[in-house]
Protein backbone atom coordinates (compact mmCIF):
# COMPACT_ATOMS: atom_id res chain seq x y z
CA UNK A 1 0.00 0.00 0.00
CA UNK A 2 1.76 3.54 -0.82
CA UNK A 3 2.33 6.01 1.84
CA UNK A 4 -1.57 7.81 2.07
CA UNK A 5 -1.71 10.70 0.40
CA UNK A 6 -4.49 13.40 1.77
CA UNK A 7 -7.34 13.84 -0.76
CA UNK A 8 -6.62 16.93 -3.65
CA UNK A 9 -9.19 18.92 -1.44
CA UNK A 10 -7.27 18.37 1.88
CA UNK A 11 -3.90 18.67 0.49
CA UNK A 12 -2.26 22.51 1.09
CA UNK A 13 -1.65 24.58 -1.82
CA UNK A 14 1.54 26.12 -2.65
CA UNK A 15 1.34 29.70 -0.73
CA UNK A 16 1.88 31.52 -3.71
CA UNK A 17 -0.92 29.70 -5.64
CA UNK A 18 -3.33 30.44 -2.65
CA UNK A 19 -2.40 33.80 -2.32
CA UNK A 20 -3.27 34.27 -5.86
CA UNK A 21 -6.65 32.17 -5.64
CA UNK A 22 -7.62 35.12 -2.82
CA UNK A 23 -7.38 37.87 -5.09
CA UNK A 24 -9.44 36.33 -8.28
CA UNK A 25 -12.41 38.22 -7.52
CA UNK A 26 -11.15 41.13 -6.71
CA UNK A 27 -8.93 41.11 -10.05
CA UNK A 28 -11.81 39.93 -11.93
CA UNK A 29 -14.22 42.53 -10.76
CA UNK A 30 -11.66 45.04 -11.19
CA UNK A 31 -10.84 43.80 -15.23
CA UNK A 32 -14.81 43.15 -15.80
CA UNK A 33 -14.94 46.95 -14.46
CA UNK A 34 -12.42 49.24 -14.57
CA UNK A 35 -9.98 47.89 -17.62
CA UNK A 36 -12.86 47.13 -20.22
CA UNK A 37 -14.32 50.83 -19.89
CA UNK A 38 -10.96 52.23 -19.57
CA UNK A 39 -9.70 50.57 -22.42
CA UNK A 40 -13.02 51.06 -24.24
CA UNK A 41 -12.47 54.76 -23.01
CA UNK A 42 -9.28 55.42 -24.57
CA UNK A 43 -10.49 53.40 -27.84
CA UNK A 44 -13.36 55.61 -28.45
CA UNK A 45 -11.50 59.04 -27.36
CA UNK A 46 -9.75 58.47 -31.36
CA UNK A 47 -13.41 58.26 -32.87
CA UNK A 48 -16.04 60.85 -33.46
CA UNK A 49 -18.94 58.95 -32.22
CA UNK A 50 -22.37 60.84 -31.62
CA UNK A 51 -24.86 58.30 -29.77
CA UNK A 52 -28.05 59.97 -31.37
CA UNK A 53 -27.14 59.68 -35.21
CA UNK A 54 -27.28 56.10 -35.45
CA UNK A 55 -23.88 56.25 -37.77
CA UNK A 56 -21.09 53.81 -36.73
CA UNK A 57 -17.66 55.56 -35.14
CA UNK A 58 -15.88 57.29 -37.32
CA UNK A 59 -11.48 56.99 -37.02
CA UNK A 60 -10.54 60.57 -36.77
CA UNK A 61 -6.92 60.14 -34.61
CA UNK A 62 -6.13 63.17 -32.18
CA UNK A 63 -8.91 65.03 -33.53
CA UNK A 64 -10.78 64.65 -29.98
CA UNK A 65 -7.46 65.74 -28.06
CA UNK A 66 -6.53 68.69 -29.97
CA UNK A 67 -10.09 69.91 -29.92
CA UNK A 68 -10.37 69.76 -26.65
CA UNK A 69 -6.90 71.70 -26.28
CA UNK A 70 -8.22 74.15 -28.59
CA UNK A 71 -11.70 74.64 -26.66
CA UNK A 72 -12.46 78.38 -25.40
CA UNK A 73 -14.86 76.83 -22.98
CA UNK A 74 -13.25 73.37 -21.75
CA UNK A 75 -10.88 75.99 -20.25
CA UNK A 76 -12.61 78.22 -19.12
CA UNK A 77 -14.47 75.61 -17.35
CA UNK A 78 -11.34 73.93 -15.87
CA UNK A 79 -10.60 77.43 -14.69
CA UNK A 80 -13.60 77.71 -12.72
CA UNK A 81 -13.22 74.64 -11.53
CA UNK A 82 -9.85 75.71 -10.33
CA UNK A 83 -11.04 78.34 -8.98
CA UNK A 84 -13.90 76.08 -6.90
CA UNK A 85 -12.00 73.80 -5.69
CA UNK A 86 -8.95 76.62 -4.44
CA UNK A 87 -11.34 78.83 -2.59
CA UNK A 88 -13.94 75.64 -1.21
CA UNK A 89 -10.70 73.68 -0.31
CA UNK A 90 -9.40 77.12 1.16
CA UNK A 91 -11.96 78.55 3.10
CA UNK A 92 -12.78 74.89 4.45
CA UNK A 93 -9.15 74.36 5.45
CA UNK A 94 -9.48 78.22 7.00
CA UNK A 95 -12.44 77.31 9.29
CA UNK A 96 -11.76 73.93 10.27
CA UNK A 97 -8.71 74.36 11.88
CA UNK A 98 -9.63 77.03 13.85
CA UNK A 99 -12.89 75.58 14.90
CA UNK A 100 -11.00 71.65 15.22
CA UNK A 101 -9.18 73.90 17.56
CA UNK A 102 -11.94 74.49 19.85
CA UNK A 103 -12.74 71.06 20.02
CA UNK A 104 -9.36 69.41 20.88
CA UNK A 105 -9.35 67.79 24.18
CA UNK A 106 -12.82 68.30 24.93
CA UNK A 107 -13.99 65.46 25.85
CA UNK A 108 -15.94 66.27 29.21
CA UNK A 109 -18.66 68.52 26.63
CA UNK A 110 -21.65 67.52 27.93
CA UNK A 111 -23.80 65.99 25.48
CA UNK A 112 -20.60 65.61 23.36
CA UNK A 113 -21.56 62.40 20.95
CA UNK A 114 -24.74 64.23 20.21
CA UNK A 115 -23.39 67.77 19.73
CA UNK A 116 -20.10 65.94 17.24
CA UNK A 117 -23.35 63.73 15.30
CA UNK A 118 -24.93 67.60 14.70
CA UNK A 119 -21.56 69.08 13.50
CA UNK A 120 -20.75 65.98 11.56
CA UNK A 121 -24.14 65.47 9.45
CA UNK A 122 -23.98 68.00 6.58
CA UNK A 123 -21.27 65.43 5.14
CA UNK A 124 -23.34 62.39 5.26
CA UNK A 125 -25.99 63.73 3.43
CA UNK A 126 -26.44 63.34 -0.30
CA UNK A 127 -24.98 65.75 -2.45
CA UNK A 128 -28.19 65.63 -4.06
CA UNK A 129 -30.30 66.31 -1.77
CA UNK A 130 -28.00 69.18 -0.32
CA UNK A 131 -28.85 70.57 -3.21
CA UNK A 132 -32.31 70.07 -4.21
CA UNK A 133 -33.16 71.64 -1.25
CA UNK A 134 -30.78 74.21 -0.89
CA UNK A 135 -32.27 75.58 -4.44
CA UNK A 136 -35.36 76.43 -1.92
CA UNK A 137 -33.73 77.81 0.99
CA UNK A 138 -31.67 80.44 -1.92
CA UNK A 139 -35.08 80.77 -3.37
CA UNK A 140 -35.55 84.53 -4.10
CA UNK A 141 -39.12 84.10 -3.20
CA UNK A 142 -39.82 81.47 -0.94
CA UNK A 143 -36.14 81.19 0.37
CA UNK A 144 -35.34 81.50 4.08
CA UNK A 145 -32.04 82.93 2.91
CA UNK A 146 -32.72 85.91 1.19
CA UNK A 147 -35.84 86.59 3.54
CA UNK A 148 -33.24 86.85 6.50
CA UNK A 149 -30.57 88.85 4.53
CA UNK A 150 -33.39 91.42 3.95
CA UNK A 151 -34.43 91.93 7.20
CA UNK A 152 -30.71 92.23 8.13
CA UNK A 153 -29.16 94.29 5.78
CA UNK A 154 -32.66 96.26 5.39
CA UNK A 155 -32.10 95.41 1.25
CA UNK A 156 -33.44 92.92 -0.86
CA UNK A 157 -31.05 90.03 -1.50
CA UNK A 158 -30.45 89.37 -4.94
CA UNK A 159 -31.71 86.29 -6.93
CA UNK A 160 -28.61 84.19 -5.78
CA UNK A 161 -28.85 81.27 -7.81
CA UNK A 162 -29.93 83.72 -10.63
CA UNK A 163 -27.00 85.93 -11.12
CA UNK A 164 -23.29 84.47 -12.69
CA UNK A 165 -21.28 85.87 -9.98
CA UNK A 166 -23.63 84.78 -6.80
CA UNK A 167 -24.48 81.86 -7.96
CA UNK A 168 -20.75 80.50 -8.34
CA UNK A 169 -20.12 82.12 -4.57
CA UNK A 170 -23.81 80.60 -3.30
CA UNK A 171 -22.84 76.92 -4.48
CA UNK A 172 -19.38 77.83 -2.93
CA UNK A 173 -20.89 79.00 0.38
CA UNK A 174 -22.77 75.31 0.37
CA UNK A 175 -19.67 73.65 0.07
CA UNK A 176 -18.13 75.20 2.62
CA UNK A 177 -20.96 74.17 4.80
CA UNK A 178 -20.84 70.83 3.82
CA UNK A 179 -17.27 70.22 4.00
CA UNK A 180 -15.89 72.25 6.75
CA UNK A 181 -16.91 69.19 9.28
CA UNK A 182 -14.70 67.52 7.72
CA UNK A 183 -12.11 69.17 8.51
CA UNK A 184 -12.49 69.83 11.84
CA UNK A 185 -12.62 66.02 12.11
CA UNK A 186 -9.27 66.37 10.58
CA UNK A 187 -7.85 68.85 12.74
CA UNK A 188 -9.10 67.37 15.74
CA UNK A 189 -7.08 63.92 14.50
CA UNK A 190 -4.11 65.77 13.82
CA UNK A 191 -4.00 67.24 17.10
CA UNK A 192 -4.63 64.21 18.56
CA UNK A 193 -1.20 62.41 17.08
CA UNK A 194 0.31 65.38 19.23
CA UNK A 195 1.69 63.40 22.15
CA UNK A 196 0.65 64.46 25.47
CA UNK A 197 3.87 64.55 27.20
CA UNK A 198 5.02 66.88 25.11
CA UNK A 199 2.32 69.47 25.04
CA UNK A 200 2.85 69.22 28.76
CA UNK A 201 6.11 69.93 29.01
CA UNK A 202 6.03 72.80 26.74
CA UNK A 203 3.36 74.04 29.44
CA UNK A 204 5.77 73.65 31.68
CA UNK A 205 8.80 75.61 30.26
CA UNK A 206 6.48 78.01 29.02
CA UNK A 207 6.84 77.57 26.05
CA UNK A 208 4.77 81.05 23.41
CA UNK A 209 1.50 80.09 22.02
CA UNK A 210 3.22 80.83 18.20
CA UNK A 211 6.57 78.06 19.62
CA UNK A 212 4.45 75.91 20.64
CA UNK A 213 2.47 75.32 17.13
CA UNK A 214 5.19 76.04 15.27
CA UNK A 215 7.86 73.11 17.41
CA UNK A 216 5.58 70.71 19.08
CA UNK A 217 2.24 71.01 17.49
CA UNK A 218 3.23 71.19 13.61
CA UNK A 219 5.78 68.69 13.32
CA UNK A 220 2.98 65.83 14.96
CA UNK A 221 0.08 67.36 13.06
CA UNK A 222 1.38 68.07 9.50
CA UNK A 223 0.68 64.60 8.13
CA UNK A 224 -2.98 64.57 8.76
CA UNK A 225 -3.59 67.80 8.48
CA UNK A 226 -1.93 67.25 4.67
CA UNK A 227 -4.13 64.26 4.08
CA UNK A 228 -7.36 66.11 4.98
CA UNK A 229 -6.41 69.25 2.32
CA UNK A 230 -5.51 66.66 -0.37
CA UNK A 231 -8.46 64.54 -0.15
CA UNK A 232 -10.81 67.66 0.56
CA UNK A 233 -9.00 68.79 -2.84
CA UNK A 234 -9.40 65.79 -4.97
CA UNK A 235 -13.07 65.49 -3.53
CA UNK A 236 -13.90 68.91 -4.71
CA UNK A 237 -12.59 68.31 -7.96
CA UNK A 238 -15.23 65.57 -8.29
CA UNK A 239 -18.36 67.69 -7.54
CA UNK A 240 -21.50 67.00 -9.53
CA UNK A 241 -24.45 65.74 -7.42
CA UNK A 242 -24.41 69.47 -5.47
CA UNK A 243 -24.00 71.68 -8.44
CA UNK A 244 -26.15 69.51 -10.76
CA UNK A 245 -29.40 70.02 -8.48
CA UNK A 246 -28.72 72.84 -7.41
CA UNK A 247 -27.72 75.09 -10.86
CA UNK A 248 -27.16 72.62 -13.11
CA UNK A 249 -24.36 74.66 -14.10
CA UNK A 250 -26.10 77.54 -14.69
CA UNK A 251 -27.12 80.27 -15.38
CA UNK A 252 -25.13 80.67 -18.35
CA UNK A 253 -22.11 78.71 -17.29
CA UNK A 254 -21.60 80.66 -14.53
CA UNK A 255 -21.32 77.19 -11.68
CA UNK A 256 -20.11 74.73 -14.96
CA UNK A 257 -17.52 72.72 -12.92
CA UNK A 258 -15.83 70.17 -15.36
CA UNK A 259 -17.48 67.31 -13.94
CA UNK A 260 -20.63 68.74 -15.69
CA UNK A 261 -19.24 69.17 -18.73
CA UNK A 262 -18.08 65.78 -18.94
CA UNK A 263 -21.53 64.76 -18.26
CA UNK A 264 -23.15 67.37 -20.88
CA UNK A 265 -20.56 66.42 -23.41
CA UNK A 266 -21.80 62.62 -22.78
CA UNK A 267 -25.28 62.55 -22.44
CA UNK A 268 -26.55 66.41 -23.64
CA UNK A 269 -24.44 66.27 -26.94
CA UNK A 270 -24.14 62.72 -26.64
CA UNK A 271 -21.16 62.93 -28.50
CA UNK A 272 -19.13 59.66 -26.36
CA UNK A 273 -15.53 60.67 -28.39
CA UNK A 274 -15.09 63.64 -27.15
CA UNK A 275 -16.29 63.00 -24.25
CA UNK A 276 -14.25 59.87 -23.63
CA UNK A 277 -10.96 62.28 -24.13
CA UNK A 278 -12.35 64.69 -21.88
CA UNK A 279 -12.66 61.81 -19.01
CA UNK A 280 -9.08 60.79 -19.82
CA UNK A 281 -7.67 64.33 -18.50
CA UNK A 282 -9.93 63.70 -15.68
CA UNK A 283 -8.57 60.45 -14.93
CA UNK A 284 -4.73 61.89 -15.24
CA UNK A 285 -5.26 64.00 -12.82
CA UNK A 286 -6.91 61.83 -10.54
CA UNK A 287 -3.99 59.23 -10.75
CA UNK A 288 -1.53 62.67 -10.14
CA UNK A 289 -3.18 63.45 -6.79
CA UNK A 290 -3.74 60.31 -5.62
CA UNK A 291 0.35 59.80 -6.35
CA UNK A 292 0.65 62.46 -4.34
CA UNK A 293 -1.84 61.07 -1.51
CA UNK A 294 0.00 58.07 -1.48
CA UNK A 295 3.61 59.88 -1.51
CA UNK A 296 2.60 61.73 2.01
CA UNK A 297 0.58 58.67 3.56
CA UNK A 298 3.80 56.83 2.91
CA UNK A 299 6.72 59.64 3.87
CA UNK A 300 4.64 59.70 7.20
CA UNK A 301 4.27 56.10 8.17
CA UNK A 302 8.22 55.91 7.57
CA UNK A 303 8.90 58.83 9.37
CA UNK A 304 6.49 57.33 12.31
CA UNK A 305 8.43 53.93 11.85
CA UNK A 306 11.79 56.06 11.78
CA UNK A 307 11.06 57.33 15.76
CA UNK B 1 -15.23 80.17 39.74
CA UNK B 2 -13.91 81.75 37.08
CA UNK B 3 -11.88 78.79 35.48
CA UNK B 4 -15.74 77.59 35.57
CA UNK B 5 -17.20 79.85 33.73
CA UNK B 6 -14.45 79.70 30.64
CA UNK B 7 -14.96 76.07 30.57
CA UNK B 8 -18.80 76.81 30.77
CA UNK B 9 -18.46 79.66 27.92
CA UNK B 10 -16.05 77.59 25.71
CA UNK B 11 -18.75 74.42 25.94
CA UNK B 12 -21.33 76.81 25.16
CA UNK B 13 -19.37 77.95 22.29
CA UNK B 14 -18.93 74.68 20.82
CA UNK B 15 -22.57 73.85 21.64
CA UNK B 16 -23.51 76.57 19.31
CA UNK B 17 -21.00 75.77 16.26
CA UNK B 18 -22.83 72.51 16.35
CA UNK B 19 -25.80 73.52 15.84
CA UNK B 20 -25.09 76.36 13.28
CA UNK B 21 -23.66 73.13 11.25
CA UNK B 22 -26.90 71.35 12.02
CA UNK B 23 -29.32 74.64 11.37
CA UNK B 24 -29.99 73.99 7.33
CA UNK B 25 -30.75 70.36 8.25
CA UNK B 26 -32.95 71.07 10.80
CA UNK B 27 -34.71 73.56 8.29
CA UNK B 28 -35.28 70.42 6.02
CA UNK B 29 -36.07 68.07 8.34
CA UNK B 30 -38.82 70.50 10.01
CA UNK B 31 -40.31 71.20 6.27
CA UNK B 32 -41.03 67.57 6.51
CA UNK B 33 -43.40 68.15 9.17
CA UNK B 34 -45.07 71.25 7.70
CA UNK B 35 -47.80 71.89 5.38
CA UNK B 36 -46.92 72.44 1.47
CA UNK B 37 -48.17 76.36 2.15
CA UNK B 38 -45.75 76.74 5.72
CA UNK B 39 -42.91 75.29 3.58
CA UNK B 40 -42.63 78.17 1.46
CA UNK B 41 -44.51 80.33 3.70
CA UNK B 42 -42.67 84.26 3.76
CA UNK B 43 -41.58 85.08 6.83
CA UNK B 44 -40.31 81.32 7.29
CA UNK B 45 -42.15 80.04 10.40
CA UNK B 46 -40.16 78.37 12.81
CA UNK B 47 -42.73 77.50 15.43
CA UNK B 48 -45.72 75.92 14.11
CA UNK B 49 -48.38 73.07 14.38
CA UNK B 50 -46.46 69.67 13.04
CA UNK B 51 -48.32 67.62 10.49
CA UNK B 52 -47.99 64.39 9.28
CA UNK B 53 -49.33 65.35 6.21
CA UNK B 54 -46.36 65.13 4.17
CA UNK B 55 -45.43 61.93 5.30
CA UNK B 56 -48.44 59.73 4.85
CA UNK B 57 -48.88 61.42 1.50
CA UNK B 58 -45.31 60.12 0.59
CA UNK B 59 -45.92 56.67 2.00
CA UNK B 60 -49.39 56.71 -0.06
CA UNK B 61 -47.75 56.70 -3.11
CA UNK B 62 -46.29 53.58 -4.74
CA UNK B 63 -42.76 54.57 -6.64
CA UNK B 64 -41.36 55.67 -2.92
CA UNK B 65 -41.63 52.15 -1.07
CA UNK B 66 -40.00 50.90 -4.63
CA UNK B 67 -37.64 53.67 -4.15
CA UNK B 68 -36.89 52.85 -1.02
CA UNK B 69 -36.79 49.41 -1.19
CA UNK B 70 -34.13 49.87 -4.26
CA UNK B 71 -32.05 51.44 -2.18
CA UNK B 72 -32.08 49.83 0.84
CA UNK B 73 -31.59 46.13 -1.55
CA UNK B 74 -29.10 47.87 -3.57
CA UNK B 75 -26.77 49.52 -0.87
CA UNK B 76 -26.87 46.44 1.26
CA UNK B 77 -26.31 43.68 -0.79
CA UNK B 78 -23.46 45.19 -2.75
CA UNK B 79 -21.54 46.20 0.15
CA UNK B 80 -22.11 42.78 1.74
CA UNK B 81 -20.57 41.31 -1.32
CA UNK B 82 -17.66 43.54 -1.64
CA UNK B 83 -16.50 42.66 1.77
CA UNK B 84 -16.58 39.22 1.18
CA UNK B 85 -14.19 39.50 -1.57
CA UNK B 86 -12.23 42.55 -0.34
CA UNK B 87 -11.67 40.54 2.94
CA UNK B 88 -9.87 37.62 1.52
CA UNK B 89 -7.92 39.92 -1.13
CA UNK B 90 -7.25 42.19 2.00
CA UNK B 91 -5.70 38.89 3.67
CA UNK B 92 -2.98 37.64 0.63
CA UNK B 93 -2.05 41.75 0.12
CA UNK B 94 -1.50 41.58 3.91
CA UNK B 95 0.44 38.26 4.26
CA UNK B 96 1.75 37.08 1.20
CA UNK B 97 3.03 40.60 -0.06
CA UNK B 98 2.81 39.29 -3.36
CA UNK B 99 4.61 41.39 -6.24
CA UNK B 100 2.18 44.19 -7.30
CA UNK B 101 0.61 44.08 -4.05
CA UNK B 102 1.51 48.21 -3.79
CA UNK B 103 0.72 48.43 -7.39
CA UNK B 104 -2.02 47.19 -6.80
CA UNK B 105 -3.60 49.27 -3.52
CA UNK B 106 -2.42 52.06 -5.50
CA UNK B 107 -4.81 51.26 -8.53
CA UNK B 108 -7.20 50.46 -6.02
CA UNK B 109 -7.52 53.90 -4.36
CA UNK B 110 -6.87 56.09 -7.92
CA UNK B 111 -10.40 54.54 -9.46
CA UNK B 112 -11.75 55.90 -6.27
CA UNK B 113 -10.65 59.27 -6.92
CA UNK B 114 -11.56 59.75 -10.41
CA UNK B 115 -14.60 61.85 -11.36
CA UNK B 116 -17.78 59.79 -11.55
CA UNK B 117 -18.93 61.66 -14.61
CA UNK B 118 -15.46 60.40 -16.47
CA UNK B 119 -16.45 57.20 -15.42
CA UNK B 120 -20.15 56.75 -16.08
CA UNK B 121 -19.14 57.53 -19.65
CA UNK B 122 -17.91 54.24 -20.74
CA UNK B 123 -19.94 52.22 -18.07
CA UNK B 124 -22.88 53.26 -20.07
CA UNK B 125 -21.72 52.22 -23.37
CA UNK B 126 -20.74 49.21 -21.71
CA UNK B 127 -23.65 48.52 -19.98
CA UNK B 128 -25.97 49.25 -22.91
CA UNK B 129 -23.64 46.86 -25.39
CA UNK B 130 -24.21 44.47 -22.60
CA UNK B 131 -27.80 44.46 -22.04
CA UNK B 132 -26.91 45.18 -18.52
CA UNK B 133 -28.84 48.32 -18.23
CA UNK B 134 -31.60 48.73 -15.69
CA UNK B 135 -30.85 45.03 -14.06
CA UNK B 136 -30.42 44.38 -10.57
CA UNK B 137 -27.34 42.58 -10.70
CA UNK B 138 -26.25 45.04 -13.31
CA UNK B 139 -26.47 47.90 -10.67
CA UNK B 140 -25.67 45.86 -8.13
CA UNK B 141 -22.13 44.31 -9.26
CA UNK B 142 -21.11 47.76 -10.31
CA UNK B 143 -21.97 49.17 -6.82
CA UNK B 144 -20.13 46.02 -5.27
CA UNK B 145 -16.92 47.36 -7.83
CA UNK B 146 -17.33 50.49 -6.15
CA UNK B 147 -16.94 49.86 -2.73
CA UNK B 148 -13.92 47.21 -3.14
CA UNK B 149 -11.27 49.60 -3.05
CA UNK B 150 -12.19 51.37 0.23
CA UNK B 151 -12.42 48.20 1.74
CA UNK B 152 -9.84 46.26 0.30
CA UNK B 153 -7.42 49.53 2.33
CA UNK B 154 -9.19 49.60 5.55
CA UNK B 155 -9.09 45.58 5.98
CA UNK B 156 -5.89 45.47 4.77
CA UNK B 157 -4.81 48.28 7.39
CA UNK B 158 -6.54 46.08 10.15
CA UNK B 159 -5.19 42.98 9.04
CA UNK B 160 -1.64 44.34 9.09
CA UNK B 161 -2.48 44.93 12.62
CA UNK B 162 -3.18 41.41 13.67
CA UNK B 163 0.44 39.96 14.15
CA UNK B 164 1.19 37.11 11.72
CA UNK B 165 1.89 34.84 14.96
CA UNK B 166 -1.73 34.15 15.37
CA UNK B 167 -1.71 32.76 11.88
CA UNK B 168 1.68 30.44 12.84
CA UNK B 169 0.41 29.20 16.08
CA UNK B 170 -2.23 28.11 14.59
CA UNK B 171 -0.74 26.59 11.60
CA UNK B 172 1.07 24.61 13.67
CA UNK B 173 -2.00 23.35 16.03
CA UNK B 174 -2.89 21.66 12.72
CA UNK B 175 -5.24 24.75 11.81
CA UNK B 176 -6.55 25.17 8.00
CA UNK B 177 -5.63 27.95 6.03
CA UNK B 178 -9.60 28.96 5.53
CA UNK B 179 -9.65 28.65 9.45
CA UNK B 180 -6.81 30.71 10.04
CA UNK B 181 -8.66 33.38 7.56
CA UNK B 182 -11.78 32.92 8.99
CA UNK B 183 -11.89 31.92 12.80
CA UNK B 184 -8.79 33.73 13.58
CA UNK B 185 -7.91 36.74 11.92
CA UNK B 186 -11.30 37.69 10.77
CA UNK B 187 -12.32 37.91 14.38
CA UNK B 188 -9.59 40.73 15.41
CA UNK B 189 -10.66 42.51 12.55
CA UNK B 190 -14.06 43.06 13.02
CA UNK B 191 -14.38 46.33 13.72
CA UNK B 192 -12.34 47.07 10.14
CA UNK B 193 -15.35 45.37 9.19
CA UNK B 194 -18.05 47.19 11.10
CA UNK B 195 -16.13 50.49 9.62
CA UNK B 196 -16.24 49.37 6.17
CA UNK B 197 -19.73 47.67 5.84
CA UNK B 198 -20.99 51.09 7.17
CA UNK B 199 -19.21 53.85 5.51
CA UNK B 200 -19.32 51.74 1.63
CA UNK B 201 -23.03 51.78 2.89
CA UNK B 202 -22.97 55.40 3.34
CA UNK B 203 -21.70 55.90 -0.46
CA UNK B 204 -23.94 53.93 -2.21
CA UNK B 205 -26.80 54.77 -0.22
CA UNK B 206 -25.53 58.33 -1.34
CA UNK B 207 -24.46 57.84 -4.99
CA UNK B 208 -27.14 58.97 -7.62
CA UNK B 209 -25.04 59.31 -11.23
CA UNK B 210 -24.26 55.63 -11.45
CA UNK B 211 -27.80 54.69 -11.10
CA UNK B 212 -29.09 57.48 -13.01
CA UNK B 213 -27.29 56.68 -15.99
CA UNK B 214 -27.11 53.10 -15.88
CA UNK B 215 -29.75 52.50 -13.97
CA UNK B 216 -33.43 52.94 -14.81
CA UNK B 217 -36.74 52.95 -13.57
CA UNK B 218 -37.25 49.56 -11.80
CA UNK B 219 -33.94 50.08 -9.81
CA UNK B 220 -34.24 53.62 -9.44
CA UNK B 221 -32.80 54.89 -5.94
CA UNK B 222 -34.07 57.24 -3.81
CA UNK B 223 -31.48 59.72 -4.77
CA UNK B 224 -32.16 59.46 -8.64
CA UNK B 225 -35.77 60.19 -7.31
CA UNK B 226 -34.62 63.38 -5.90
CA UNK B 227 -33.09 64.31 -8.62
CA UNK B 228 -35.25 63.42 -11.03
CA UNK B 229 -37.35 66.06 -9.78
CA UNK B 230 -40.46 65.40 -8.08
CA UNK B 231 -43.22 68.10 -9.93
CA UNK B 232 -46.84 68.69 -9.59
CA UNK B 233 -48.89 70.62 -11.61
CA UNK B 234 -48.26 73.59 -9.30
CA UNK B 235 -44.65 73.39 -9.86
CA UNK B 236 -41.80 71.34 -7.65
CA UNK B 237 -43.48 69.46 -4.97
CA UNK B 238 -41.57 70.34 -1.72
CA UNK B 239 -43.88 68.29 0.86
CA UNK B 240 -42.24 65.41 -1.08
CA UNK B 241 -38.96 66.58 -1.40
CA UNK B 242 -38.65 67.45 2.43
CA UNK B 243 -40.07 64.27 3.39
CA UNK B 244 -38.29 61.82 1.41
CA UNK B 245 -35.27 63.98 2.88
CA UNK B 246 -35.98 63.60 5.98
CA UNK B 247 -36.75 59.88 5.70
CA UNK B 248 -33.69 59.13 3.54
CA UNK B 249 -31.15 61.10 6.08
CA UNK B 250 -32.49 60.01 9.45
CA UNK B 251 -31.15 57.03 9.56
CA UNK B 252 -27.46 58.35 8.38
CA UNK B 253 -27.46 60.26 11.45
CA UNK B 254 -28.71 57.81 14.00
CA UNK B 255 -25.71 55.97 12.18
CA UNK B 256 -23.00 58.71 12.98
CA UNK B 257 -24.62 58.55 16.62
CA UNK B 258 -23.84 54.97 17.46
CA UNK B 259 -20.71 54.38 15.41
CA UNK B 260 -18.81 57.32 15.62
CA UNK B 261 -15.54 56.26 16.54
CA UNK B 262 -15.27 55.07 12.58
CA UNK B 263 -15.93 58.17 11.49
CA UNK B 264 -12.21 58.98 10.85
CA UNK B 265 -11.40 56.27 8.95
CA UNK B 266 -14.29 55.92 7.17
CA UNK B 267 -14.50 59.52 5.77
CA UNK B 268 -10.21 58.84 4.97
CA UNK B 269 -10.93 56.02 2.84
CA UNK B 270 -9.36 53.48 5.78
CA UNK B 271 -6.43 55.36 5.50
CA UNK B 272 -6.39 57.35 8.71
CA UNK B 273 -6.66 55.11 11.78
CA UNK B 274 -7.85 57.03 15.17
CA UNK B 275 -11.12 58.26 16.75
CA UNK B 276 -12.31 61.54 17.37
Amino acid sequence: MPPSVAPWWRRRLPPPLFAWLLVVPVLAFFAIWNIVPLLWMIGLSFYRYILTFGVNPVYVGLQNFSQILQDYNVWAHIGLTVLFVIGAVGVETLLGVLLGFAFWGQTTLPGRRLALTLLFSPMVLAPVAVGTFFRLIYDPMYGILPYYIHQFFGVPAPNLLGNGSTAFLSVLATDVWMWTPFMILMTIAALGAVPRAMLEASAVDRLSIPRRLRYVIWPHAKFILVLGVLLRTIDAFKTFGLVSAMTAGGPGNATQLISLTLYREAFDSFSMGSASALALFALFIAIAFTSIYLFVLNYQKREVAAE
Amino acid sequence: MRPKLKTRLQQGFLWLVAVAFFLPVLWIFLAAFKTAGQILAVPPSWIFRPTLQGLTYMASHQAFWTHALNSVVISLSAVVLAIIVSFVAAYSFSRFRLRGTDFMMFVLLSIRMVPGAAVVVPMYLMYTALGWINTYPGIILFYTMFSIPFSVWILKGFIDGVSPRFDEAAQSDGASRLHVMFRIVLPQVLPGIVAAFIFNTIFVWNEFLFDFIIGGNQVATIPVALASGLYTSQGIDWQYIASLTFVYTLPLMVVIYFFQKYLLVGMTFGTVRGEV
